[in-house]
C-alpha cells in the first residue's frame, strides 16, 4: 500500500493510504473530539462532532472519511467550532439533569465536550419532557438510563463486534430510536452476560454500573 | 430468500412479527434476536402484533392535509368506537392525485370516504373512490404503438457496442430524473469502468416525497420500457443481476411488473442469454417494507443487504462499491424509462421535444390546489403555468399563493415565479429546485406557515435517526416551529437558520440536509406572509 501526503490545517502529512482524517490528524497531534467514535470499533461516523471541511458540499466525519492525496483538512474553522457546539448542545438538551457517569467516574465525555467547546444556554427545547426515553433498572450489575443515551452506537458494537455476545441492537426510528436486547426485552431479562464492555465504551451515564447502594435497596 | 422477504411474508400471512415468530426465524437461520428486532422496528409495515381485522391509513402530508385534515379528523373520530378498525395517520402514500388519501388493509388506496360508506368499502374496497388518470398506455414517451413491438429497441442495441449506447446518452443530455440530476452517461459510464463484482443494476422505484406520483404511471403504464432500460444498463456495465425496489403502498404497479417480467422471461428478453449468447440477465422485483429513507440509494442497498436502511457514508459511490460491495448502476424509474425513449427514437428525437434548448420530455406530479391533480407529460422547459393549466388551472375559489416545483426538499417559491421555465438550472437559479418534478401548489388563503413546517415534519418523521443533526436537529426544529405557531413568544427565524446550517452541512444524506429548508426558506421568500409572522418575531 502506498503513501498519501495531504495537509491539515495547514500542516503537511503522509500516511499510508486508507488512514482516516482522524487518525492522520492524531499523527499531528491534532485531537478532533469525538463522541461516537473509539479506536478500538469500526468508525461510524454518527455523532457528526467530528465534521471536518475538504471543500466539499458537507463536511464528512474526520472518523470515517480516509485521506486522499493533497487533501486539504481543516479541523478548526469557525464554521466548523459552530457546528460543533449546536450538535453538543442537540444532544445536551435532552440529558437528565445529572450525569451518573459525571457523578461516579467522572468521565462523562458528552460534559467533558460541552465544557471544550463552552456550552452555556442551550437554546434548543427539552424534549426529555414531550417523549421520555426511561430507564432500565432490571440488570443487577448495569444501570440503564435510555434519558443519557446519545446513540452513539459504542455499546452495540462492543457488545456485537468485541464482545460477540449479540445482544445490543438499535431499536426504532428517527427521535425514537434507541438502544435495546434482545427482541427489546429489560436488560435483566435479556442474554446479556454482564461482561461490562458496554459500560466501558459508553461515553454517557446510559450504561453504569449499578452501584450497591441502589442494588441493595432495591 | 432475503431475510427481510420472509420477514415480510410472515407479517402478510399472520398479520404481525410476534416474538414467537421470530425467535423461530432466529433459530432457524442462526442469527441473533437483536439482529430481528432492529428490522422489525425500523420498517413501518413490520408490527409486533396483529391488531384490528381492518386497517385504515389516512395520509398525513402536504397535499392530503391540505385538502383533508378535516375531513380526515372527522373519520377518525367516527372509526373511534370500531374494533373492527385500526385507523392511523402515515406519511406521504403515493396518491396525491386522490387527496386526502387512505389506504385499506395496505392494498386498495383511494379518496377518503365519509364515515357512512365505509362498512360497503370493508366489503368491497375496490370501490375506493380514485380520480381518472388521463395519461394511459401508450405513454407519450413509449416508443411503441403495439405490445408485439416491446423490446425491439434492445433487440437492436445489444448488437452494438455498449460505447455507442453511452454516446446516444450523452447526446440526449439525459439527466437523472429521480431528483440529483446527475448525467445518466457519466454514471453509466464510470459504472462500466469500474472493476470486480458482483455487478447489478438497480431500478430506484420507491418514489415517497409528499407530492411525487409519477413513477406510479410509469410502473404502471409502461413497464416494459424501464425492464428494457435495465436491460440496456445491465449490457453497458456487464451486469447479470437487476432488482426493482419497489415501494409497498404501489399494489397496481407491482401486478403490472410482475407480468411484464414473465413477459419478458416467456420472450428471452430476461434469462440465460437475455445479453447476448451464455450472457445472463434477469430482474427481481423487491418490495420495500417501508419508509422514505429508502429512496436514499444507499440506504435502498442496506435494505437489500438484509439490514436497517441507514443510508452510507459516501465515498465509496454504488458505483464503485455498491450492492455487496460490486459496482451497482442504480437509476430511477423515469430515467431508466427515457433510456428506452431515447435508444428507440434517436437522442436528436430526445432533443426536439424540449422547449428551445431544452432536451426530453418530462412527467410531472401535479398535486394542491389545481382542479384536477394528476401526472402530466410536457417539453422540458414548460413553465409552471402550463402544468397548472394542463390540470385544469387553479381550483375555482382560490389563486396562485405559492408553489413547490419538486418535493418537500425543493423551497416554495411565490406565484410572481409562475413563468419559470420547469428545468433544474432555472427553478435552482429561482432559488429552488425541480427536484423529482412534484408540482405542489398552494392557493390562496392557505396557511403557508402549516404547509411548510407540514413538509418539515415529514422529514422528522422520515429520518432514520442514523445521525445527530438529522435524529435530533429536526426533532427540535419542528418543535420550535410549532411552539411559535401555538404558543407565541419568541422570534425563531435566527435560531432556526443556525440549526438547519449545522443539518445542512453534518448530516450524513439528503434528508437531513434539507429537513428545515421548507421552513427556513419559507420565512426569507414570504417576509410578509401572515401566517409565517408568527414564527418570526416576539409576539408574546
Amino acid at each position: 500500500m502506498s503513501d498519501v501526503t495531504l495537509t491539515i490545517d495547514g500542516r503537511r502529512v503522509t500516511v499510508p493510504e486508507g488512514t482516516t482524517i482522524w487518525d492522520a490528524a492524531q499523527t499531528l497531534g491534532i485531537d478532533i473530539p469525538v463522541l461516537c467514535h473509539d479506536p478500538r470499533l469500526d468508525p461510524v461516523g454518527v455523532c457528526r462532532v467530528c465534521a471536518v471541511d475538504v471543500g466539499e458540499r458537507t463536511l464528512p466525519a474526520a472518523c470515517v472519511r480516509a485521506v486522499s492525496p493533497d487533501m486539504e483538512v481543516r479541523t478548526d474553522t469557525q464554521e466548523i467550532l459552530a457546528h460543533r457546539r449546536v450538535l453538543t448542545e442537540l444532544l445536551l438538551a435532552d440529558q437528565p439533569a445529572v450525569s451518573q457517569r459525571e457523578q461516579t467516574t467522572g468521565d462523562d465525555k458528552l460534559y467533558a465536550l460541552a465544557r471544550e467547546v463552552k456550552v452555556t444556554d442551550i437554546p434548543w427545547p427539552d424534549q426529555s419532557e414531550r417523549q421520555p426515553r426511561g430507564q432500565d433498572a432490571s440488570s443487577p450489575v448495569i444501570a440503564v438510563d435510555h434519558q443519557a443515551c446519545i446513540m452513539c452506537d459504542r455499546c452495540v458494537r462492543a457488545c456485537d463486534d468485541i464482545q460477540h455476545n449479540d445482544v445490543i441492537t438499535r431499536t426504532g426510528k428517527g427521535y425514537s430510536a434507541r438502544i435495546a436486547f434482545d427482541l427489546d426485552v429489560p436488560m435483566g431479562e435479556s442474554s446479556c452476560v454482564s461482561c461490562g464492555e458496554c459500560v466501558a465504551v459508553c461515553p454517557t451515564g446510559a450504561l453504569t454500573h449499578q452501584s450497591l447502594a441502589t442494588t441493595d435497596a432495591g | 430468500m432475503r431475510l427481510l422477504s420472509e420477514l415480510e411474508s410472515i407479517q402478510a400471512s399472520t398479520g404481525a412479527l410476534t416474538d414467537e415468530a421470530l425467535k423461530a426465524v432466529a433459530e432457524r437461520r442462526g442469527i441473533p434476536l437483536y439482529q430481528l428486532q432492529g428490522l422489525r422496528s425500523f420498517y413501518p409495515v413490520f408490527r409486533e402484533t396483529a391488531g384490528a381485522a381492518h386497517r385504515i391509513q389516512i395520509c398525513r402530508d402536504g397535499p392530503c392535509r391540505l385538502h383533508g385534515q378535516a375531513k380526515a379528523k372527522a373519520l377518525a373520530e367516527a372509526l373511534d368506537d370500531d374494533s373492527r378498525i385500526d385507523v392511523e395517520y402515515v406519511s406521504c402514500l403515493g396518491q396525491c392525485d386522490c387527496a386526502p388519501a387512505v389506504a385499506i388493509d395496505d392494498k386498495h388506496y383511494g379518496t377518503l370516504p365519509q364515515a357512512s360508506d365505509i362498512d360497503v368499502l370493508l366489503d368491497r374496497p375496490n370501490a375506493l373512490e380514485r380520480p381518472a388518470q388521463p395519461l394511459a398506455a401508450p405513454l407519450p414517451t413509449d416508443p411503441y404503438p403495439t405490445q408485439t413491438q416491446h423490446y425491439t429497441t434492445s433487440r437492436e442495441w445489444l448488437a452494438r457496442p455498449a460505447e455507442q449506447v453511452i454516446e446516444a446518452l450523452e447526446a440526449s443530455g439525459l439527466q437523472g430524473l429521480g431528483g440529483a440530476a446527475f448525467p445518466t452517461a457519466r454514471k453509466w459510464s464510470f459504472t462500466r469502468a469500474a472493476e470486480g463484482g458482483p455487478r447489478s443494476v438497480i431500478c430506484n422505484a420507491d418514489e415517497s416525497e409528499p407530492g411525487t406520483f409519477k413513477d406510479r404511471l410509469l410502473l404502471e403504464q409502461a413497464p416494459h420500457l424501464i425492464i428494457e432500460g435495465m436491460l440496456m444498463g445491465a449490457a453497458v456495465i456487464n451486469a447479470d443481476t437487476g432488482i426493482i425496489y419497489l415501494r409497498h403502498e404501489y399494489e397496481t404497479a407491482r401486478q403490472h411488473i410482475e407480468t411484464a417480467l414473465e413477459q419478458a422471461r416467456a420472450q428471452g428478453v430476461l434469462g440465460d442469454n437475455a445479453r447476448g449468447p451464455g450472457l445472463a440477465f434477469d430482474i427481481e422485483l423487491f418490495i420495500s417494507p417501508g419508509g422514505y429513507i429508502l429512496g436514499e440509494e444507499t440506504a435502498l442497498l442496506e435494505a437489500l443487504e438484509d439490514r436497517r436502511g441507514e443510508p452510507r457514508h459516501k465515498p465509496p459511490f454504488p458505483v464503485t462499491a455498491g450492492l455487496h460491495g460490486g459496482p451497482t448502476l442504480i437509476n430511477n424509474v423515469e430515467t431508466l424509462a427515457a433510456v428506452t425513449t431515447i435508444l428507440a427514437r434517436g437522442a436528436q428525437w430526445w432533443r426536439d421535444q424540449g422547449v428551445g434548448d431544452y432536451a426530453g420530455l418530462k412527467y410531472f406530479s401535479v398535486s394542491g390546489d389545481v382542479e384536477h391533480p394528476q401526472v402530466v407529460c410536457l417539453p422540458w422547459g414548460s413553465p409552471v403555468t402550463q402544468a397548472i393549466a394542463a390540470c385544469g388551472g387553479m381550483r375555482a375559489d382560490r389563486d396562485l399563493l405559492a408553489f413547490s416545483p419538486g418535493g418537500a426538499s425543493t423551497p416554495f417559491l411565490p406565484a410572481s415565479a409562475a413563468d419559470t421555465p420547469m428545468a433544474f438550472e432555472t427553478l435552482r437559479e429561482a432559488g429552488s429546485g425541480l427536484g423529482t418534478g412534484a408540482l405542489f401548489v398552494v392557493g390562496t388563503g392557505r396557511n403557508l406557515a402549516d404547509v411548510v413546517i407540514t413538509q418539515a415534519r415529514f422529514f422528522r418523521n422520515e429520518s432514520c435517526g442514523k445521525c445527530v443533526p438529522c435524529r435530533s436537529g429536526s426533532t427540535k426544529g419542528v418543535a420550535m416551529a410549532y411552539d411559535a405557531v401555538n404558543k407565541g413568544g419568541r422570534d425563531i427565524s435566527q435560531p432556526l437558520s443556525e440549526l438547519h446550517d449545522t443539518l445542512m452541512r453534518t448530516s450524513i444524506c439528503g434528508l437531513g440536509q434539507v429537513a428545515l429548508l421548507p421552513i427556513v426558506d419559507a420565512l426569507k421568500t414570504f417576509p410578509d406572509d401572515p401566517s409565517l409572522k408568527a414564527l418570526q418575531k416576539d409576539n408574546a
